[in-house]
C-alpha cells in the first residue's frame, strides 16, 4: 500500500488529495466549449410552437383558451416541470397538475392522462370570491390573472376554484397561479407547456365566450370527474376522437384526501359562534342582576357577556392569523359586491363596539347586538355555502354554524335563569347536533367515490378525534341537565372544545372539487 | 372604480409581482425568469436515461442555475421528459454524501477525511485478498457514470488492484440485448438511428412502455407523417398500448411462442426477404422447419392471444414496406430473455427489415450510459468490446494501455448474479459498489441485503448516504453527481455526448474519476495510469483502444468536436458528416462469415408458474415517466414527486379485486415465497385478470421478486412471479 503516497505533494505543496478537492471546485464548462447560439438568438423554439399558439389577438367576444388533444397526451408529463423551470416556480410550486382516468372496467380498458392548469374561466369562481379583488379577468385576452401583490393571502380562492388552481405559497403568504404564460404570448411565444409538449398536444386556441357559455350547463364537465362547468364556465378544451367509456372516473375517486385544516379559520367560526350564541342569552334574559368581583368593570356585568366579548375578540383575532398578508387586510372592502368573504370581515367588523356596549347598556345594546352577530354568522356560512362544496352546502353549514349558536344561546340562557328548560334544551340541541353528524357516517359504507361518502370516510379514518367528540358532547351534556352553574359552566367549555373538533372535521373531511388526481 | 383609486388600490407593481417577471433569456432561449437570465448556456447530455437529451444547461458565472431542453440537439428536438427539466434538482438534496463515511466500533456510519477513507479501503481490500486470494473481491459497476470512469475503474480495479470480477448494474437492464445482439450480429451492436421511427410504416413495440419511459422517442413515433401501424405487445394496457393501433395484450412472457408463430406464418405465407436471407443469414432452413412446430393454435393457446389477431398482427409485418422491431425490459428481464430478444431479431431479418430507413431489430437502452457501460466497463468484456480470453486482444489491450500484458486477466468475471452467490457461498469477501442500489434492485432484495451484511467490508461509492446500499456500507465514498463533472455518455441509438461540469459538489464529494486516481495512488497502482489524468485524456486511450472494433471511434478529435456536432453516433472512424447513421446498411454484420445468425430455441415454461397458494402473476417495471429506478435522485424532487403516487400501489383488476373481497384504495397484502409486504389496492382493468402489478421504484417490490436469470445474459426475470394477495388485516 502506498498511502505516503497521499501525503507527498503531487503538485507544487498540494498533496494528491487537495488537488482533486481543489480540481472538483472548478467549473470549466464556458471555457472549454463554444458558445452554440449568439447572445441575440430569437427563441429557437418558435419552430415547433409557431402551430400552436394563434396568430391573431381575440376579437370582441373572443378569448385565448388552453387545448389539450387527450389522444396525443401519453402521460410524459414534461408540461408540469417546464412550466415549473420556466416560470422560476418555488421548488414545491406547480402551475400545472397531472391526473389520470380509467374506464372500461367491464369492456376494453381504458385509461388517459389528463394535463390541467387554469382554465381561465369565462365566469372565474377565484375572482368573485376575492375579498380584495386580486384577480382580473384580462378584458382583452380573457387571462385570468393574479395581482400578486395585491393578495392578501386569505386563500379564499382555492376554495372558490373546483379546479383546485390558485395554489398557497406559505413562504411568500399569497397564492399564485397560471396566467397562461401571458408575457410570452405578448411577445409571440407560446407559454412553457406548449413549448415543452414533446407530442404537442397542448395549444392556444380563441374561443367565442358565448359559446363556452352555451356549451357549460349543469350537465357538462371538462373530463370524467370534474365539476360541472355552469359554476365557473371554464374555456379549456379536452378534445379526444376516442369514445371514453362511461364508467371512466379519476384514479383517485374512490381515495379519500384530507384537506388542510385551516387551523385559524376554525378557531374563528368557533368563537365567534359562540360568541353570538352567548350574546343571545345575554339578549333573551335582558335583566340578568349577577354580579361579577371584577376591580375596574362595573357591577351588574354579566359573566356571559364578558365570556362572549372574550370569544368574539379571540376569534377574530384569529382570523387575522389566517391571512398570509395581515397588513393588507385593510382592503378587504374592495370585494363588497361579490365576495362573501369581503362581506364576512366588514360584518364581523361592526360587531365589537356593539357587543361591548352591550356589556354597558344590556337593556337597549344586547339585541342588536345579538341581531348583528346572527347576521355576522349568516355571512360565515355563505363563505363557505358559496364554494358549491357538497359537505360545505348551505342546509348543512347553516345547521352546523346555527347549532353552535344555539347550543350556547340555550346554555347561556340556562347559566342565566338556572332554569331545567334552558338546560334541557341546550343538552337536546347537543345530541341531536351530534345525532345527525353520526347518521351522516352511514355514507362511508357506500364506497362510491361520492362526496358524502368520502368525507365520512374521512370523518371515521380520525377514530380518536370522532371519539373525544362524542365524549365531551355527552359529559356535556350530562352537566347541562344538572342545572348547576358551575356544571353548565364545564360544560360549555366542554362544548367548546367539542365544537372545535367539528369544526376541524368540517374543513379536514370535506371533498374538494379537482381536476382527476394521480 | 376609477383609474386612480384602481391604480391606489390594486398595485399592479412590487416585490411580489416582480419575483416572476420575465425577460428575453437571449442565447435562443425565448423569455425567461429576469431572477434567472443567463449569462451563457451549454449544452450536455442528460443523465437519466438512454435517450440522451440534449439539456441546454443556463449558466451564470459558469454554474447552472436552470435547465430547458436543447432546441438543436438531434436526439429530442427542442424536448425533454421532467427528469431532464428536474436534473439540477437532486443535486441540492439534503442527504447528499459529503465526507466519506466509515462504520465504527458501535455499527454507526462516521465521518472521516480522504486519507483515513483511502486508508480503510486499501488496508481492507488487500488484506481479504491476501488471505482469500484474488477470487475474493468484487465491485458492481454502473449505467450512470460516463464512460471514461467506468473505464477507468474497470482498469484500476482489474489492471491495477487485481480485482478479478467486476459487473454492473447493466446486468439487470441491458444483458440480454447484449447476448443477443453478440450471438446474432457477431458485435453488441443496436443497428438503429431515432429517425427510423420516423421513417417505419409498421413500428412494433414489445414489453416497452414508451410513452413513460422514453417519452422522447415516443416523440420521433409521433412525428412519424406515414400514419404507421404502432403495435404495442405488453401484457398490460399501458399508456403506449392506449396509444396502438393494435395492441396485443399476450400472456407474460409467452413472447417467443407469439414470434415463433409469426415467423411460422410469414414464412408460409411468403411475407418473406428470401433474397435477403439467402444473401445475409444462417440458419433459415432450420429455423423454418422450426416454427412450423408453431401453429396458430398453439400459439393462441399458449399466448391467450386469439388466432384473428395473430394474424391480423403477421400480416401488418409482412405487408409493411419499412417494419422496425423494438423491445425493452418486457423482453429482457425473462427467464428465455435471450432467445426471446433473438426471436424478433429472427423476425426482422426473414423480412428484410434491416439496414434500410425505418426498419431493424432494435433494443432500447435503459441507463443514459448503459451503452458505455457495454463497450467500456471492463467487466465481462475486455475494455471495448475485447475478449478477455482472447490473446491477441489481451496483447492489443495491453499495447494501447501501456501497461504489462500480464496485469490483463486471461477470463471473464462473474455475472452479478454469480457475485451475489459467491457472497453466499463465501467465495466473494469484499464488494465496491458504484453508483448503483443494490440493496433495493436486486432480485429478491430481502436476500441481497442479507448478503451485503455477511461481507467482511462493503464500500459504497455514491451520491446520497441514504440509499438503501449506502446504509448498509462499511465505507461510504461521497461522489459528484451528474453535472459536476464531465465526460461522455453513450445512448441508445450509440451516440456519444458530452456531459459538463455546471455545479460545484457538496462538501468532499469528488467525481468517481478523482475517487478511482486517488484509490489507485493509495493501492500503490498509480503508475500505471500516469497517463489517465482527466476524462478528456482517457476518451483519448479508448479511442486508441477501440481502433479497428465494429465501435472504431478514432475519427472523433475531442470533446469539443462532439459537442460541436450535437453528439456523435459509433462507429466513427473519420469526420462525420451525418447527424443519424443506421448499421448493416451493406447487409454485413460482424459474424465471421458476415451473415446474421438465427438463433431460435424451444420455448420454456415461467419457473414459478401461478398455482393455488399463490394464484396471481405479479408484474414489476416503470411506474411513471418522473420515476427513475430506485429513486435515489428523483425522489429527492419535489415537482417529480408531485407526478407519481407516493404510496406504494398494487394495479389489480376489478374482477380479481371483488373475488377476494377486496375494495377500491383499501390495504392489501401481498405474499410470494420470498416475502410478504403491504400496498394500496388500485382497481383498474388495465391489468388483465389474473395479473397484478407493482411499480419497481418501491423498495418494497423487489421483497417479492422470484430469483430466476436467463441462463445466457444471466439478466434477472423480474417481471414474473407468483402472488397472492388478499385483504390487509386492519392493524
Amino acid at each position: 500500500m502506498s498511502i505516503d503516497a497521499l501525503d507527498a505533494p503531487a503538485t507544487g505543496e498540494m498533496t494528491l488529495i487537495d488537488r482533486l478537492l481543489a480540481e472538483q471546485r472548478e467549473l470549466t464548462a464556458v471555457e472549454r466549449f463554444s458558445q452554440r447560439h449568439d447572445r441575440n438568438a430569437l427563441p429557437l423554439q418558435a419552430q415547433y410552437y409557431q402551430d400552436l399558439i394563434p396568430l391573431t389577438k381575440p376579437r370582441p367576444g373572443e378569448q385565448y383558451a388552453f387545448e389539450v388533444d387527450m389522444d396525443k397526451c401519453t402521460g410524459c408529463k414534461a408540461c408540469v416541470s417546464a412550466c415549473h423551470s420556466l416560470n422560476g416556480l418555488e421548488e414545491h410550486e406547480t402551475w400545472r397538475d397531472i391526473g389520470k382516468i380509467v374506464g372500461g372496467f367491464d369492456d376494453t380498458p381504458y385509461q388517459q392522462t389528463v394535463t390541467t392548469a387554469c382554465h381561465h374561466c369565462v365566469d372565474p369562481a377565484c375572482a368573485n370570491g376575492c375579498p380584495v379583488l386580486a384577480y382580473e379577468k384580462d378584458t382583452e385576452t380573457g387571462i385570468v390573472r393574479h395581482l400578486d401583490d395585491q393578495c392578501i393571502g386569505c386563500q379564499y380562492c382555492s376554495l372558490k376554484c373546483p379546479y383546485d388552481v390558485p395554489k398557497y405559497s406559505k413562504s411568500k403568504g399569497i397564492v399564485r397561479k397560471c396566467d397562461m404564460c401571458s408575457s410570452r404570448l405578448a411577445a409571440g411565444e407560446a407559454p412553457a407547456c406548449v413549448q415543452a409538449c414533446p407530442t404537442s398536444a397542448i395549444r392556444i386556441v380563441t374561443v367565442r365566450t358565448d359559446q363556452v357559455i352555451a356549451r357549460s350547463t349543469r350537465d357538462t364537465r371538462l373530463v370524467p370527474g370534474a365539476y360541472r362547468s355552469d359554476y365557473t364556465k371554464p374555456t379549456t378544451r379536452f378534445v379526444t376522437k376516442r369514445r371514453i367509456p362511461a364508467d371512466a372516473r379519476p384514479a383517485n375517486s374512490l381515495r379519500p384526501h384530507p384537506e388542510h385544516s385551516h387551523l385559524p379559520l376554525v378557531n374563528m367560526l368557533t368563537l365567534t359562534q359562540i360568541a353570538v350564541g352567548l350574546l343571545l342569552a345575554q339578549a333573551l334574559v335582558p335583566r340578568f342582576s349577577g354580579t361579577l368581583p371584577l376591580p375596574f368593570l362595573v357591577a351588574h356585568v354579566s359573566p356571559v357577556n364578558v365570556a362572549g366579548l372574550i370569544a368574539l375578540h379571540l376569534g377574530l383575532a384569529a382570523s387575522v392569523l389566517h391571512l398570509g398578508q395581515p397588513l393588507k387586510a385593510w382592503r378587504v372592502f374592495l370585494g363588497l359586491r361579490k365576495s362573501w368573504l369581503s362581506r364576512e370581515v366588514a360584518a364581523f367588523g361592526l360587531l365589537p363596539p356593539l357587543a361591548i356596549g352591550a356589556v354597558f347598556l344590556p337593556a337597549s345594546l344586547a339585541l342588536p347586538a345579538a341581531i348583528l352577530g346572527l347576521f355576522c354568522v349568516f355571512t360565515s356560512i355563505m363563505v363557505y355555502a358559496d364554494t358549491h362544496r357538497e359537505f360545505w352546502s348551505f342546509p348543512r353549514t347553516t345547521a352546523r354554524f346555527y347549532g353552535t349558536v344555539a347550543i350556547f344561546a340555550t346554555a347561556g340562557v340556562a347559566f342565566l335563569t338556572g332554569t331545567f328548560a334552558a338546560a334541557f334544551a341546550a343538552a337536546i340541541l347537543v345530541t341531536v347536533k351530534l345525532g345527525s353528524e353520526i347518521w351522516f357516517l352511514r355514507n362511508a359504507q357506500r364506497a362510491d367515490g361520492s362526496a358524502d361518502s368520502l368525507s365520512a370516510q374521512l370523518i371515521l379514518g380520525k377514530p380518536l378525534v370522532l371519539l373525544a367528540r362524542v365524549l365531551l358532547a355527552g359529559t356535556s351534556s350530562l352537566l347541562l341537565i344538572t342545572v348547576r352553574p358551575e356544571s353548565i359552566a364545564i360544560a360549555c367549555l366542554c362544548l367548546a372544545v367539542s365544537e372545535w373538533i367539528e369544526r376541524y372535521q368540517f374543513f379536514t373531511c370535506v371533498v374538494a372539487h379537482r381536476m382527476p388526481g394521480k | 372604480m376609477t383609474p386612480l383609486a384602481d391604480r391606489f388600490l390594486r398595485p399592479r407593481t412590487g416585490p411580489l409581482t416582480a419575483d416572476l417577471v420575465q425577460t428575453p433569456g437571449e442565447f435562443g432561449l425565448g423569455r425567461v425568469p429576469q431572477r434567472l437570465k443567463p449569462n451563457a448556456i451549454t449544452t450536455a447530455v442528460c443523465g437519466f436515461c438512454a435517450t440522451g437529451c440534449g439539456l441546454n444547461l443556463h449558466l451564470r458565472n459558469g454554474e447552472a442555475i436552470n435547465i430547458s431542453a436543447a432546441t438543436q440537439y438531434p436526439v429530442n428536438l427542442g424536448m425533454a421528459c421532467p427528469k431532464g427539466w428536474e436534473a439540477l434538482t437532486p443535486l441540492d438534496a439534503p442527504d447528499r454524501a459529503t465526507t466519506p463515511l466509515l462504520r465504527n466500533r458501535h455499527g454507526a456510519l462516521q465521518p472521516i477525511d480522504w486519507k483515513r477513507a483511502a486508508r480503510a479501503f486499501c488496508e481492507n481490500f488487500q488484506r481479504i485478498q491476501r488471505e482469500h486470494g484474488p477470487d475474493s473481491l468484487a465491485f458492481l459497476s454502473t449505467g450512470q457514470i460516463v464512460s471514461e470512469e467506468m473505464a477507468l475503474l474497470g482498469a484500476v480495479a482489474k489492471f491495477g488492484m487485481g480485482i478479478l470480477h467486476g459487473d454492473g448494474n447493466t446486468r439487470q437492464c441491458m444483458a440480454t440485448a447484449v447476448t443477443a445482439y453478440k450471438e446474432s450480429f457477431g458485435f453488441d451492436a443496436p443497428p438503429y438511428t431515432y429517425a427510423d421511427f420516423e421513417q417505419s410504416d409498421v413500428v412494433v413495440l414489445i414489453g416497452s412502455n414508451l410513452c413513460i419511459a422514453h417519452p422522447i422517442m415516443w416523440q420521433r413515433v409521433v412525428r412519424n407523417r406515414n400514419h404507421p401501424a404502432i403495435i404495442v405487445i405488453d401484457p398490460r394496457r399501458t399508456e403506449t398500448a392506449m396509444a396502438a393501433t393494435q395492441h396485443v395484450a399476450l400472456r407474460p412472457k409467452s413472447d417467443p411462442s407469439l414470434f415463433y408463430g409469426l415467423a411460422n406464418i410469414l414464412i408460409a405465407s411468403g411475407w418473406i426477404d428470401r433474397d435477403y436471407i439467402d444473401a445475409h443469414t444462417s440458419g433459415f432452413a432450420e429455423f423454418s422447419e422450426f416454427v412450423t412446430h408453431f401453429t396458430t393454435d398453439r400459439v393462441s393457446a399458449e399466448t391467450g392471444v386469439p388466432a384473428e389477431e395473430i394474424w391480423e398482427l403477421a400480416r401488418t409485418i409482412g405487408q409493411g414496406k419499412r417494419v422496425s422491431f423494438w423491445w425493452t425490459m418486457g423482453v429482457n428481464q425473462s427467464h428465455q430473455a435471450t432467445r426471446t430478444a433473438q426471436a424478433i431479431i429472427n423476425l426482422a431479418l426473414i423480412t428484410g427489415n434491416i439496414g434500410r430507413p425505418g426498419t431493424g431489430a432494435n433494443s432500447i437502452t435503459g441507463q443514459c450510459n448503459a451503452m458505455g457501460s457495454r463497450l467500456f466497463s471492463n467487466t465481462t468484456n475486455l475494455l471495448g468490446g475485447h475478449q478477455f480470453e482472447n490473446p491477441a486482444h489481451r496483447e492489443k489491450v495491453a499495447a494501447a494501455l501501456g501497461i504489462p500484458v500480464e496485469r490483463i486477466p486471461d477470463r471473464g468475471s462473474l455475472a452479478y448474479d454469480q457475485i451475489i452467490d459467491g457472497i453466499e457461498s463465501g467465495r466473494i469477501r469484499g464488494l465496491w459498489i458504484i453508483a448503483t442500489n443494490t440493496a433495493h434492485s436486486w432480485i429478491q432484495s430481502g436476500r441481497a441485503q442479507e448478503l451485503l451484511r455477511k461481507l467482511d467490508f462493503l464500500v459504497v461509492q455514491d451520491m446520497y448516504h441514504t440509499t438503501e446500499t449506502a446504509q448498509l456500507a462499511d465505507l461510504v465514498l461521497p461522489a459528484a453527481g451528474w453535472g459536476e463533472k464531465e465526460g461522455t455518455f453513450i445512448n441508445s441509438e450509440r451516440r456519444i455526448g458530452v456531459v459538463k461540469k455546471v455545479r460545484r459538489a457538496p462538501g468532499h464529494a469528488l467525481a468517481d474519476f478523482h475517487i478511482f486516481r486517488l484509490l489507485a495512488e493509495a493501492w500503490g497502482c498509480g503508475h500505471l495510469f500516469r497517463e489517465w489524468t482527466s476524462p478528456e485524456a482517457v476518451f483519448q486511450i479508448l479511442k486508441r483502444v477501440v481502433r479497428g472494433q465494429p465501435c472504431d471511434i478514432s475519427g472523433i478529435e475531442d470533446y469539443r468536436e462532439i459537442d460541436a456536432a450535437g453528439g456523435i453516433q459509433w462507429p466513427a472512424t473519420r469526420p462525420v458528416e451525418v447527424p443519424e447513421r443506421r448499421l448493416f446498411e451493406d447487409g454485413k454484420f460482424y459474424t465471421a462469415d458476415g451473415r446474421a445468425r438465427i438463433v431460435f430455441e424451444e420455448p420454456r415454461p415461467v419457473p414459478e408458474p401461478v398455482d393455488d397458494e399463490f394464484p396471481l402473476f405479479l408484474l414489476t417495471g416503470r411506474g411513471t415517466s418522473s420515476q427513475w429506478h430506485t429513486q435515489t435522485r428523483t425522489g429527492k424532487s419535489d415537482v417529480l414527486r408531485k407526478l407519481y403516487p407516493a404510496d406504494v400501489h398494487l394495479e389489480i383488476h376489478p374482477k380479481d379485486a371483488s373475488r377476494l373481497g377486496i375494495t377500491p384504495e383499501s390495504k392489501v397484502t401481498i405474499s410470494s415465497r420470498r416475502g410478504t409486504v403491504t400496498a394500496r389496492a388500485f382497481v383498474t382493468p388495465t391489468v388483465q385478470e389474473g395479473h397484478v402489478f407493482l411499480p419497481m421504484h418501491f423498495p418494497v417490490t423487489n421483497l417479492l421478486t422470484h430469483n430466476e436469470v436467463d441462463p445466457y445474459s444471466r439478466q434477472p426475470a423480474y417481471k414474473a412471479c407468483a402472488v397472492r394477495v388478499t385483504p390487509a388485516r386492519p392493524s
